[in-house]
């Protein structure tokens, strides 16, 4: 599904290249659900993103499902990117301005669903994520597992075939991070979605199936071979 | 979508109260600003427009050229437009009219009035004034056939059908009405009540108009046929008239030249004199910009408020991308957003304009339009201005949010990018130094127009009451009555009075070479006491005098302009010198100091005064202080025993004068009302600004007052940067301020010069209300609590 080869990213300070991340290799194949860990400032949000396709790398390639990302007219990467990705923040990072249900539905309003058939995917959702009664507050009026719980379902609402997350429960507390892993694991099992998440927590990252650690941009060689 | 464009830019407008605000009326304000200019624009555009066939009317003028010199006249001389429609198949219609004041009566109503006019048969064929009663190829044929508007016809005769009675004319002659018409509209540069047949003028009043050749004062218009070019027929006019006048133009040495001017030209950009009302393009032209930049300053707010805003908006930006949001999606979100408080602007103005119109229909002195509703086509067009403009206000913001780079907002790691700031700075630059040079611009015209008022014009005019007899019979008994009452110091009779109409007479001047030089001297008739009561200097030779018994005929008196123009070095080498004017001949017995006979506009140009009791119209009262009502009421019943047939009616002579000034004291009303504006809207938007980068600086305030800045110190820390702007804006404004009010002053032969002070007072107007303004907000995030400041971070 993805194929990352010789990506490096590195930023000029003072004239000299500081790398942040250095020739990375990665193959992600459909179903996996990777965790990415490392110490901060390693380069993990950043691999991300690349992932992503809300960052580009200075060098390298990437092939998401066999197209060449880099290639692609800024047009086809968006289509590509909004048929096939949602995004998850440790932040939430919810319109302050829309109510849940306008969050949720943003996503469908950018790939042009139409209107009746938007409500029902919405409701959908809405039902099956147990937030109907919460569907007209404002991001405000939520607590932080709610607001991440409507950042998950906005994450999903277009059927994404992979889900990336960015230290998800960074913000909340044990309980609520283990129903967001739970979920998490519940989506990648029974639906088939593909997750990469961030995370300092080596319980969270069990519950993926396989670990990649970044140390200064690299990839950790040992523990990639250890989780395969 | 468009509804959550829709739904989102509702919410953002309400949920910001006062950014929106601000963004609202300072964008409704400039608008119903540019509105209200907009329809004085079209109304000054639209004169004589709605005569259908204006295309092919044109005005009919005269170039005449002495030896002197070459006047450009916008009259004709009466026989001119009747001898070329005679000789030239290419003209379909003439029509000669002239505007007059007479006295009319009708049983007991009596009106002296001065909305009458002189025209021939053709008037009602070639323009589109509508009959509502009387067939346009009739009305005006006969002798003393009369067309009386609607408003005159129902002041003489009431609801009563006015067709077929009659008026009488001069209190003498009986005319008959043939004729009603709709009120003459107020973009007619011709306007009349009352329309006498000219017949009644060239063949019975005065009999022989028809031939006098060097006589002007018919302004004359030419239908020619359709496919007639005009300028060949002027081509053909030399011809003509030497064919017609030719040896009295070379006896009178008197040369004229003829030209058309189009019917939609004449108001606005002829430069000819003619004595019906006159527009002056440069005023429409100085409006037009001020409107621009007033919508300039207007939108300039827009653009700064929402691009400082960015710094909101740049969360939901990145989001929005996150979850799949393309970058022309979010401009057309963006600019979504500015159409709307576009829309929410042009309502309130239109609502402002429909409010302020009938007082700036009151500044402007006429009624340009009765309401914004009339016309559905200016409302369409100024839709279209103000939703373009806002779509033009609207693209900057929006590029500028749509392009951030979700990654790094969502960071937060966000600072505004330089160019913007610079941008910022730049567009709040301009619109100070709009509004310092419209406030240095109206000081100026200010200052112009109490120079005007002030300035010594050599002759009294205070105290003096003029009252117009209209040739009445009993005008030099009447002057004799009134001179005998208590309170008056003095009473002359004259044809003329400063600042209102005189003759121009063809005349022949003795010169310093001895020669009889022609010219067209301007010329007062007076009586002996005119010169001392109207306190002339007298600079050679003597005043008339009552002991010269030839004064009355073969004396003359000029002015030191005349003394110059005939080439003498001095006043006293002058006198005694040889004239010839209007059938009389004689010597210049004096020379008076030059006085302004004409308005401060205006040179003084050369004068003649001669005696001639029989022209002298109009009586001079110079009335003691005090009491000055009794004074009145005293002249008023003196009046109505001795010319009972005439309504009573005086002005004072210095109004009478300053009228001259009234469409500069209008015009200067105008920039003044205008200039505020264009300061009040700056302000406003500097308002949003300053308290946006406050806010922006919040932590930075609350960090430097724990570090012991006082309430002084985040002032100035927070106004500096916005003085400086405005410092800035004050040295582009004042030196383009300077040259184009010298370029307005040139309109003025007598002009103050632009004192450096000017420059101050207007630069420290602004530099004040900007600092006023700031001051709210610096304030406020002076005293603020640092502790909580910090703490929102
Ligand atoms: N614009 C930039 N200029 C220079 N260095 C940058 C820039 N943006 C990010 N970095 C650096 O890149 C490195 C990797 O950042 P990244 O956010 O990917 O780290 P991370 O592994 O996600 O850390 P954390 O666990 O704290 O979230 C950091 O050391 C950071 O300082
Ligand atoms: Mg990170």
């Amino acid at each position: 599904m993805i194929e990352l080869q010789h990506i490096s990213k590195w930023y000029n300070v003072g004239g000299k290249p500081v790398f942040i991340l250095k020739d990375i290799n990665l193959k992600v194949k459909e179903g996996e659900f990777i965790s990415i860990m490392g110490p901060s400032g390693s380069g993990k949000s950043t691999l991300l993103n690349i992932v992503g396709m809300l960052d580009m790398p200075n060098e390298g390639a990437y092939h998401f499902f066999g197209e060449s990302v880099y290639n692609l007219k800024d047009k086809h990467r968006n289509e590509l990117y909004k048929k096939n990705i949602g995004f998850i923040f440790q932040a939430y990072h919810l319109i302050d301005e829309l109510t849940v249900y306008e969050n949720i539905e943003t996503p469908l309003l950018y790939q042009n669903v139409k209107s009746s058939e938007r409500k029902a995917i919405v409701a959908d959702m809405l039902d099956k994520f147990n937030i109907v009664g919460k569907k007209d507050l404002f991001p405000s009026q939520l607590s932080g597992g709610q607001q991440q719980l409507v950042g998950i379902v906005r994450a999903l609402i277009a059927k994404p075939k992979l889900l990336l997350a960015d230290e998800p429960t960074g913000n909340l507390n044990t309980a609520q991070g283990e129903e967001i892993m739970q979920l998490f694991q519940q989506l990648n099992q029974e639906e088939g979605v593909t997750i990469i998440q961030v995370t300092h927590s080596e319980k969270n990252a069990s519950y993926g199936n396989r670990i990649i650690n970044l140390l200064d941009g690299r990839v950790e060689p040992s523990l990639q071979n250890a989780s395969h | 979508m468009i509804r959550n464009y829709i739904k989102i830019a509702f919410r953002n407008i309400l949920r910001k109260k006062v950014f929106s605000l601000i963004n609202i009326i300072g964008l409704a304000v400039g608008m119903a600003a540019c509105f209200l200019i907009f329809l004085y624009v079209k109304f000054e555009l639209s004169y004589d427009s709605f005569h259908t066939k204006a295309p092919h009317i044109y005005r009919l003028v005269t170039d005449v050229k002495t030896p002197s010199e070459t006047i450009h006249a916008g009259i004709t001389a009466w026989p001119f437009a009747p001898n070329i429609k005679d000789d030239f198949p290419e003209v379909e219609f003439f029509t000669r009219v002239q505007q007059t004041s007479m006295l009319i009566t009708k049983d007991d109503k009596k009106f002296q009035e001065d909305r009458v006019l002189w025209a021939d048969s053709s008037f009602f064929k070639m323009f589109d004034f509508r009959l509502i009663k009387g067939d346009p190829d009739k009305v005006l044929k006969d002798l003393f056939t009369v067309v009386l508007s609607k408003t005159a016809a129902k002041k003489y005769f009431g609801d009563a059908d006015p067709m077929g009675q009659s008026i009488s004319l001069y209190d003498y002659y009986p005319a008959a009405i043939t004729g009603v018409m709709e009120d003459i509209p107020e973009n007619s540069q011709i306007k009349a009540d009352i329309i006498v047949s000219m017949s009644s003028l060239t063949q019975t009043i005065i009999p022989g108009l028809d031939e006098q050749w060097s006589n002007f004062d018919a302004v004359s218009y030419l239908q020619l046929k359709p496919g007639v070019d005009p300028r060949a027929l002027e081509r053909k006019f030399p011809a003509f008239l030497e064919r017609r006048n030719g040896k009295e133009m070379e006896k009178s040495q008197m040369f004229f030249t003829l030209y058309l001017e189009p019917l939609k030209f004449v108001y606005l950009f002829s430069k000819r004199e003619s004595n019906i009302e006159k527009g002056n393009i440069t005023n429409v032209y100085i409006f037009s910009v001020i409107a621009a930049f007033i919508l300039l300053i207007a939108y300039i707010n827009f653009i700064n408020l929402t691009t400082a805003r960015s710094v909101e908006r740049a969360k939901e930006v990145g989001i929005r991308k996150v979850v799949g949001a393309e970058k022309n999606q979010l401009v057309k979100q963006f600019i979504g957003e500015s159409l709307m408080l576009s829309l929410f602007a042009f309502v309130l103005a239109l609502i402002l304009t429909a409010l302020l119109l009938p007082l700036f229909n009151q500044l402007a002195g006429k009624t340009i339009s009765t309401g914004i509703f009339d016309n559905y086509n200016y409302l369409l067009l100024l839709f279209t201005l103000a939703i373009g403009a806002g779509l033009m206000a609207g693209i900057y913001p929006a590029l500028v949010l749509s392009s951030f780079k979700p990654i790094t907002v969502l960071k937060g790691r966000f600072a505004t990018s330089s160019k913007g700031i610079v941008l910022r700075k730049g567009l709040v630059i301009t619109q100070f130094a709009i509004s310092i040079a419209l406030i240095i611009g109206t000081i100026v015209v200010y200052k112009q127009m109490t120079f005007m008022r002030s300035h010594d014009l050599g002759f009294a005019k205070d105290q003096m009451l003029v009252l117009d007899t209209q040739g009445d019979a009993a005008k030099d008994a009447l002057t004799q009555e009134i001179s005998k009452l208590p309170g008056i110091k003095g009473t002359t009779l004259s044809s003329s009075v400063p600042g209102g109409s005189h003759s121009t007479a063809y005349s022949e001047i003795e010169n310093s070479n001895g020669d009889l030089q022609v010219a067209n001297l301007d010329l007062f008739f007076v009586d002996f006491d005119y010169i001392p009561q109207y306190q002339i200097q007298l600079v050679a030779g003597r005043p008339f005098s009552r002991e010269f018994g030839m004064d009355t005929t073969e004396a003359m008196v000029i002015n030191e302009a005349a003394v110059k123009y005939f080439g003498y070095p001095s006043a006293h080498k002058a006198i005694g010198k040889k004239f010839k004017q209007w059938g009389r001949e004689g010597k210049i017995i004096g020379v008076v100091k030059d006085f302004h006979f004409k308005s401060l506009q205006e040179q003084i140009e050369p004068l003649s005064m001669r005696i001639e009791p029989s022209r002298s119209y109009l009586i001079s009262v110079q009335v003691a202080a005090g009491n000055l009502p009794a004074s009145i009421a005293a002249i008023e019943s003196k009046w109505k025993t001795l010319i009972s047939n005439r309504p009573f009616s005086y002005y004072f002579l210095n109004e009478f004068f300053d009228r001259q000034y009234r469409s500069e004291e209008r015009f200067g009303k105008l920039f003044l009302n205008f200039a505020i504006l264009a300061i009040l809207i700056s302000c406003l938007g500097l308002l949003g600004l300053a308290s946006y980068s406050t806010i922006q600086r919040t932590k930075e305030i609350g960090i430097r007052k724990v570090m012991g800045a006082s309430i002084n110190n985040i002032i100035g820390l927070l106004s500096k940067d916005f003085l400086l702007l405005i410092l800035i804006a004050f040295f582009i404004a004042a030196p383009l301020a300077w040259y184009f009010m010298n370029q307005w002053l040139q309109d003025f032969a007598y002009r103050i010069n632009i004192a450096w002070w000017v420059f101050v007072v207007a630069g420290l107007l602004a530099l004040l209300t900007a600092l006023i303004t700031i001051s709210f907000q610096a304030i406020k995030a002076a005293l603020m609590n640092p502790v909580k400041s910090l703490r929102t971070e």
